[in-house]
This record gives C-alpha cells, sequence and structure tokens, in this order.
C-alpha cells in the first residue's frame, strides 16, 4: 500500500478535502440560538403548567392524585380537603418540583381532566433551587405565559392520549381539548 | 477492588517487555501509575483508568467505574412496571428507544402480552433510528478522538435530524419513553414517516461521505489498523457482544439469533469484520448504519394499519387501576383474572430476555414475586462488560492509542454504571 500510486499522489487526502470543499458551499445548518429559535413540535415536553380554565379562572384538577401515584421522581404534591357533603374534592396546594422532574409525561398522560400539561416551553432557568419549585400560582403563570404564545383557541395535545383506550372512553376534556381564551 | 500502595507496587510489578531492562533508581525506565480520567474528555464520560505505563506503553490498567451510580436497579424495585420504563431511558441516553424495548419486551414476556403488528413494525423503526444516531455519535467522538474534526461536525448533522424526527414522534428527544409496554405510546403520523422515507437515500449518501473522509485517509488507517486486536475466541470468553464481537469475524446478532418485534419479518444482513481490530470494528458499524437503514425502508414500506398497543397493556398506575373501567371497557380480561386471584397482578416467575442494543446485548433479567413491583431488575450491560477487555486490547500499545481503543469499544458510563 505504501508503494501504491493512489498514496504517493496523496488520493485520500485530496478526495477527504474535496469533499469538505463541497460541504464549503452548503447552507449553514447552524441555528444562532438567541437570536434564532429552534422549532419545537408539537406535544414537546417542556416546562409545567396547570391549565387555567377559561370560565372559572381556577386550575382544573379535580385532585384525584392520579399525577402523584404515577410519578417516577414522585415530585408533585397535592394537598386537598373534601368537601363533606357533596364529596367532591377540592384542591388546595400543588406543589412540583421541576428540579426532579425527569420530563417523561405521566403525569399529563393520566390526569384525567387534562389539568396538568407540559407545554411547549424551553427556556426557563432559575438563579436558586427554590424557583423552580413551582407552586399553584406559579403554574397557573406558566400556563398563561404559554398560552399568549399560542394562536389556536383549542389546545389539544396528543400525548393525552391515553394508553390502550379508545377515543370514545376517554374523559370528555381530553377529547375535546382544552379551550383557550384568546384575547381579543 | 484490591488497594495497593504505588510505592510497593512498583518493585513487585514485573514488566511483560522483557528487552527493556530498568532499575527502580533510574526514574525514567520504571514504570509508572497515572490516572487517566474521570474527567478526561476522550474516557466518553466519567471512566477512571488506572494506568501502569513503561515509557509510553501500556502495561497494566485497572478501570475504575461506578462514577455516574444512580441506582437505576435498586429504584426499580420501588416502581411499577410502567413506571421503571423511563429510567430505562437513561441507561443508554444516546439510543434510549433500545433499552425501552428490551425492557417492555421482557415485561411483555412476563405478562404474555403481543404488541399488535403496527406497534411492533414501529418500535423496530425506532430502534434501528436510534441505533443510527448511536452509531453517528460514536463515529464522530471516536474520530475526534483520534483528530478528525470534521467528521464529527458532519455526523452531529446528521445526528440532530433524527433526533428531530423523535421529536416529532414523542415530543423529546433523548430520553424519548416511546415505546411502553405491549407496544408504543403513540402513532406516528404519516407525514413523519414519509419524512423518515426521504431522509433515508439522504443518509446513504452522508455515509458515503464519511467513508470518502475516513476510510482511506492514511492517518486514520496509521491509528486504527492493527490497534486494539482482540480474536474472536478470545472476544467471546471476555463477553463482547454487538459491533465489538462483529468485528472479530463472529456473526453474532441477537436481532437474527433470538428475534424480537418486527425482525423476523425484515430482511437484513449482519456484517462481520476480519481482523479484530479498531478498523474493522470501524467497518463493521458502518455498515451496520446501512442495514440499519434498509430495516427502516422496509419497516415503513410494510406499516401494517390498526392499533399501536396491546389492549391488555398495564395502566401506568398499575397496582391501583380501575378494575370496573377496565372491564367495562374490555370485558373479563387475563388482567382481571390475575387481580381476582388476589394480591398476584402479575404471574410470578424470573425471566431473562435480550435486544441488539447499540452497544450489543443488552439484556434485562427480571423477577417477578406476582406483586405490581419487580423483585429484582438486573440489567445486563454491553458497556459494562466491554471495559472488562479494555486491558486485554490496550496491553503493549502506547497512550496515545488507548484514546482509540476506549472509542472502538463504545463505552457509554450510564448504561455502564446504571
Ligand atoms: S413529567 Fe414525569 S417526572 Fe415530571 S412531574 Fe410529570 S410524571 Fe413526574
Ligand atoms: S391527575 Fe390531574 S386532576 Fe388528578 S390530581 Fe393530578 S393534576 Fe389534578
Amino acid at each position: 500500500m505504501r508503494k501504491d500510486l493512489k498514496y504517493l499522489i496523496f488520493k485520500d487526502l485530496i478526495g477527504g478535502l474535496l469533499i469538505t470543499l463541497k460541504t464549503f458551499f452548503r447552507k449553514p445548518v447552524t441555528v444562532q440560538y438567541p437570536r434564532e429559535k429552534v422549532t419545537l413540535f408539537p406535544s414537546f415536553r417542556g416546562r409545567h403548567a396547570l391549565v387555567r380554565d377559561p370560565e372559572t379562572g381556577e386550575a382544573r384538577c379535580v385532585a384525584c392524585l392520579k399525577c402523584v401515584q404515577v410519578c417516577p421522581s414522585r415530585c408533585i404534591e397535592v394537598k386537598f380537603e373534601v368537601d363533606q357533603e357533596t364529596g367532591a374534592r377540592k384542591m388546595l396546594a400543588y406543589n412540583l418540583e421541576a428540579l426532579r422532574c425527569i420530563y417523561c409525561g405521566y403525569c399529563e398522560e393520566v390526569c384525567p381532566v387534562g389539568a396538568i400539561v407540559l407545554t411547549e416551553w424551553f427556556e426557563y432557568s432559575s438563579r436558586d433551587r427554590s424557583g423552580l419549585i413551582f407552586n399553584k400560582e406559579r403554574l397557573l403563570k406558566n400556563w398563561d405565559e404559554f398560552v399568549e404564545r399560542f394562536p389556536e383557541k383549542v389546545y389539544t395535545n396528543k400525548f393525552w392520549n391515553l394508553k390502550g383506550v379508545p377515543e370514545v372512553l376517554k374523559p370528555a376534556p381530553k377529547r375535546e381539548g382544552i379551550m383557550v381564551k384568546v384575547r381579543e | 477492588m484490591k488497594k495497593e500502595e504505588p510505592g510497593v507496587l512498583m518493585p513487585e510489578k514485573k514488566s511483560i517487555y522483557k528487552e527493556i531492562t530498568y532499575s527502580f533508581e533510574d526514574p525514567f525506565f520504571s514504570p509508572f501509575e497515572i490516572q487517566m480520567g474521570p474527567q478526561h474528555p476522550s474516557t466518553h464520560g466519567v471512566l477512571k483508568l488506572r494506568l501502569i505505563l513503561e515509557g509510553e506503553k501500556i502495561v497494566d490498567l485497572e478501570p475504575v467505574v461506578g462514577f455516574l451510580h444512580r441506582g437505576v436497579e435498586k429504584l426499580a424495585e420501588n416502581m411499577n412496571y410502567a413506571q421503571v420504563l423511563p429510567l430505562t431511558d437513561r441507561l443508554d441516553y444516546i439510543s434510549a428507544m433500545n433499552n425501552n424495548t428490551g425492557y417492555a419486551l421482557v415485561v411483555e414476556r412476563l405478562l404474555g402480552i403481543e404488541p399488535p403488528p403496527r406497534g411492533k413494525y414501529l418500535r423496530s423503526m425506532v430502534c434501528e433510528l436510534a441505533r443510527i444516531a448511536s452509531h453517528l455519535l460514536w463515529l464522530a467522538t471516536h474520530a475526534l478522538d483520534i483528530g478528525a474534526m470534521t467528521v464529527f461536525l458532519y455526523c452531529f448533522r446528521e445526528r440532530e435530524m433524527i433526533l428531530n424526527f423523535f421529536e416529532k414522534i414523542c415530543g423529546a428527544r433523548l430520553t424519548v419513553s416511546y415505546p411502553r409496554i405491549g407496544g408504543v405510546r403513540l402513532d406516528v403520523e404519516e407525514s413523519v414517516l414519509e419524512e423518515i422515507y426521504n431522509f433515508i437515500p439522504y443518509m446513504y449518501e452522508k455515509i458515503e461521505e464519511y467513508e470518502g473522509l475516513l476510510s482511506e485517509n492514511r492517518i486514520w488507517l496509521d491509528r486504527t489498523k492493527g490497534v486494539g486486536v482482540i480474536t474472536g475466541e478470545e472476544a467471546l470468553a471476555y463477553g463482547l457482544t454487538g459491533p465489538s464481537l462483529r468485528g472479530s469475524g463472529i456473526p453474532y446478532d441477537v436481532r437474527k439469533h433470538f428475534p424480537y418485534d418486527a425482525y423476523p419479518e425484515v430482511e437484513f444482513e449482519v456484517p462481520v469484520g476480519k481482523n479484530g481490530d479498531t478498523y474493522d470494528r470501524y467497518w463493521v458499524r458502518l455498515q451496520e448504519m446501512r442495514q440499519s437503514l434498509r430495516i427502516v425502508k422496509q419497516c415503513i414500506e410494510k406499516m401494517p394499519e390498526g392499533p399501536v398497543c396491546a389492549e391488555l397493556s398495564p395502566d401506568l398506575d398499575m397496582p391501583l387501576y380501575k378494575r370496573a373501567y377496565r372491564a367495562e371497557a374490555f370485558g373479563e380480561s387475563t388482567l382481571i383474572a390475575f387481580l381476582n386471584e388476589g394480591a398476584q397482578i402479575v404471574p410470578k416467575g424470573e425471566l431473562y430476555s435480550a435486544v441488539e442494543g447499540a452497544k450489543g446485548e443488552l439484556g434485562f433479567y427480571l423477577v417477578s414475586d406476582g406483586s405490581g413491583k419487580p423483585y429484582r431488575l438486573h440489567i445486563r450491560a454491553p458497556s459494562f462488560i466491554h471495559i472488562s477487555a479494555l486491558k486485554k486490547l490496550s496491553q503493549g500499545h502506547f497512550l496515545a492509542d488507548l484514546v482509540a481503543i476506549i472509542g472502538t469499544l463504545d463505552i457509554v458510563m450510564g448504561e455502564c454504571d446504571r
């Protein structure tokens, strides 16, 4: 191989250099991040939010504790009270530690009313730990910030698909999507 | 691990190079110990190597692992079967689809669930895409370690496209959790399938580009030919699997020998090398990328219609799931029969099943005691086993070659330390 003519005329190196030269004239694929943004595809699993019901202005959560049960990193904590007469539950506090979350999307998948969602929002950070421990107000605010960007009226998320459950058996809020209040 | 004092070690250790004579008094010709890693950029994570060198030659080597230990196996004992799945993303975080599939398969075999055909095909498709992504990352870093910066940038360009597909399919790029017990989580839209289909010819072209850059390059040949040679028998004895074994000429592939999912229905070849050196393993992986593209193409062409997840696939909150809801939806099912027997939610038993991960045979050994949680889950991580062969591969080579040898084994520390 050493005595090869191809070797002597540097065919291997020149061939490689030609490939790099070709790439020189292609369009760059780099995204200049702070100025440009990558396109996020629907149902990206980003920052959590509690959906604000446009009618009542409160969270839709019915405190069924399914998300608490199913979270693999056990980072959700829900406090609730039970109405003595009707037996209905009312969510009082909802704490979510985003630092421990592994963004599996299980919570939004099991939630029967589509209350907790992972929004398509990836730019969030904090200088201290407490900034990433979301309480109820913070989660509702997250939703408001997310909806501001959201152009359409009905928000559906393909991650609400309950696994193996036909469309008709799905709880109604998951079938129809969430009505998003669009500012006039 | 035996603890040795460096001062005691040096006179006792015999050099394997008899031609080099040294005395302990002369500092230049005595073996000395250096620590490579855990922050070394070419150890691919947090691998630490204790090296005994003689001049620049490696006499002895001891890998020190465990810096990335997160206790996945122990964590799994405290979660139900569905909840363990996102943890397996974090094993070999470069090809998480394969890990999910491996775990899903072992639980499916325990529960006796068969995924529907579309689920199987989708799973095979994403597994092969993940394998390509993993091999691209391997090629990028391996070439970068040896000094080819261009390949690094090119590979990441294509890997980005595959990760975008994953994001379109399931909402995440690396920690996908897309394959589920009994199929996959969501159906893939036709438009995404089309995009993947159009990506295949593009990728073939790009693989040719990498080959044009590397395969004949004299520096690449000098750095890879005859480096880290291991024969077939030795490789088997060390328990190497995957491309590292096939580089030595043994055509063992879990996809062929113990087929799962859609692999029995698609055609592909198992490329094998001859010499068992770094170059052959490089060649095998590049050919494997081509075969993976072939499988992806066939999967998309043959993709049947229908559901993507088995009806009996367990809910996420498995031990506490609503019996009435299930019975209403599907009639009296096997899982309800298990429930009616008492606390036994799943069958008892022990089983092992393996998938062909991007790095090698990725096995899951599961012991079930009938409760909703695994009693014990052992993960046979190929990276952990490959690290044990490092000493054999690198003895007698120069220190600079060690970087090539670590690269050629394709080690991911997240999987090794678990
Ligand atoms: S995404 Fe997963 S880890 Fe995060 S809060 Fe939801 S269930 Fe828990
Ligand atoms: S699953 Fe939904 S409704 Fe139930 S507690 Fe969680 S957020 Fe609230």
